[in-house]
């Protein structure tokens, strides 16, 4: 071998020499790729990527909402117990006050009533009382007349005479008997 | 050169070497159709197909692939795109995503049983997308900061004694514009390379040792080469992936550059 | 324009110019080999004093070094 066919060897084996056709086609193989890869499918995964952090964005938002608006809820709930309990409360004290004056009134009535009976009852007794006195005082005079007559052995015939007399002695006993008592 | 080793060594261990990556076409007479360029075909399908049927129908609710490729997405956006960009990520992650994907299936040909081979081993295909990158940095920094502006703001960043920019101007031309897309490209290149020669070394030796020249004294030496040989295959995997985040991340950092004029 | 980029400035932009300044240094250092040690390599061509080229890398590693950290340092 000659020098010059060495060099020439050598200088076609070179590593740091590139071939012609692997640059061709090196260079097609890229463009394809980059057209395929690069130009159509990755603004795809970009757009997906950014929907899904939309989409992440949008479940957090959407669970803060969701928790506030739990959180109103039970401070609603609260409320509305505080003002039941409130108001049951309330209920009960009124309830009571309107027992208290039912129980009042009541009571009222029935010694309205008892006083009322018990006056009936005394102004029944004063009428029998005055019913008895005025039977009692007839009777009375009848048993005076009657003794009289007997004591005096004779006869009053004279009635207005005879009633003079029995008043007289009736008022007489009264006024001993006001007397004594 | 090859048929010559083949034919100068039956019984002597001859260690892989850069011959390795001079692979003949697979039919022959067409020269291009080779396993690199198949390989690198296979690559941008695989991850045309696994994209796609991650991402054609995304739901909002991740479930299969999806979820496996939302990890990448999500990878490439928080570690390479927002570090680098800030608010404008979201318009570059198609790029850096398809650099992403594609550099590290490239480079996970490499460990796939039979095809075996690591694309960006072979410099054509980092070139592609470094030049890609370095083209769209140019283009960027002459759009958002001015086609003088863009020039200025790189040989002449502010804080600097003024004498000092006679040295430092041409140090930072050379900087961005030749030295750093260069190693944008080999970085990758080399360590692809560098794994696969490694790789290739020790297996190479397992299989001398244990199957073609199998002795008392050379079986020791074939098992441990044969466990180094899964060990480096665990390095390699996760090498393959740094270098993948790595060459994106530039892309990003050499992008995020040029919209904004550095400080 | 370093008082508006000092407004400017959020926490992650510190991140960033780590990684800037971490993955920057390379290639600056590599620039400063290639410049001042060609340089200094044609210098030695022409003037036949060998000493030129290893000063000429010197020159250039010591002002990627400090370029780096007038950039980003501090």
């Amino acid at each position: 071998m000659t020098i010059a066919a060495n060099l020439l060897a050598a200088e076609e084996s070179s590593p740091l020499l590139p071939h012609m056709y692997e640059l061709v086609v090196g260079g097609f193989a890229f463009l394809f790729v980059v057209l395929v890869v690069g130009k159509i499918l990755t603004p795809r995964i970009q757009q997906t990527l950014n929907e899904r952090t939309e989409a992440i964005e949008g479940g957090i938002q959407k669970a803060q909402d969701a928790q506030a608006e739990a959180k109103a809820l039970l401070a609603q709930y609260k409320e509305q117990l505080a003002e039941a309990r409130h108001e049951a409360s309330r209920l009960r004290e009124e309830a009571r006050e309107q027992g208290a004056q039912i129980k009042a009134e009541l009571r009222e009535e029935a010694q309205a009533e008892a006083r009322r009976l018990i006056e009936a009852a005394h102004a029944q007794i004063e009428a029998d009382r005055q019913q008895a006195f005025a039977q009692l005082r007839a009777e009375l005079g009848r048993l005076s007349i009657d003794l009289a007559g007997r004591i005096v052995g004779e006869s009053l015939e004279d009635e207005a005479r005879q009633r003079r007399t029995v008043d007289r002695f009736l008022e007489e006993l009264e006024s001993s008997n006001a007397a004594v008592r | 050169m090859k048929a010559l080793t083949v034919l100068a060594a039956p019984e002597e261990f001859k260690a892989p070497g850069p011959e390795l990556f001079d692979i003949p076409p697979v039919v022959s007479g067409v020269a291009w159709l080779t396993k690199p360029v198949l390989l690198a075909l296979l690559s941008s399908l695989v991850v045309v197909v696994f994209c796609w049927s991650a991402f054609s129908k995304p739901k909002l609710v991740p479930r299969g692939v999806q979820n496996v490729a939302e990890y990448g997405y999500m990878f490439v956006r928080d570690q390479v795109a927002r570090p680098f960009l800030g608010k404008d990520a979201d318009r570059w992650m198609g790029l850096l995503l398809s650099i992403f994907f594609l550099v590290w299936v490239w480079n996970l040909m490499g460990v796939v049983p039979f095809l075996q081979f690591p694309v960006a081993s072979h410099i054509a295909f980092p070139i592609v997308l470094a030049g890609t990158i370095y083209l769209l940095k140019i283009y960027l920094g002459m759009k958002h900061q001015g086609p003088i502006g863009y020039f200025k703001n790189m040989m002449f960043p502010p804080g600097l004694p003024k004498p000092v920019y006679i040295l430092m101007a041409p140090l930072e031309l050379l900087s961005n514009l030749v030295v750093a897309p260069f190693t944008h490209a080999v970085r990758l290149f080399a360590n692809m390379f560098a794994g696969h020669l490694i790789l290739a070394f020790f297996s190479a030796v397992g299989f001398w040792f244990l199957f073609e020249q199998l002795s008392p004294l050379g079986a020791p030496v074939g098992v441990i080469s044969v466990v180094m040989t899964i060990a480096m295959t665990g390095l390699e995997l996760f090498i393959q992936f740094l270098q993948a985040f790595l060459f994106a991340m530039l892309a990003a950092m050499y992008i995020g550059g040029s919209l904004h004029a550095e400080h | 324009m370093p008082a508006m980029s000092e407004q400017e400035r959020r926490p992650e932009d510190d991140g960033r110019d780590f990684a800037d300044a971490a993955w920057s240094i390379p290639s600056y250092i590599l620039s400063g080999i290639i410049l001042y040690g060609g340089a200094g390599w044609l210098l030695t061509r022409w003037t036949g004093v060998a000493v030129f080229t290893p000063i000429g890398v010197i020159i250039g590693v010591v002002l990627a070094i400090y370029l780096v950290y007038r950039k980003y340092g501090r």
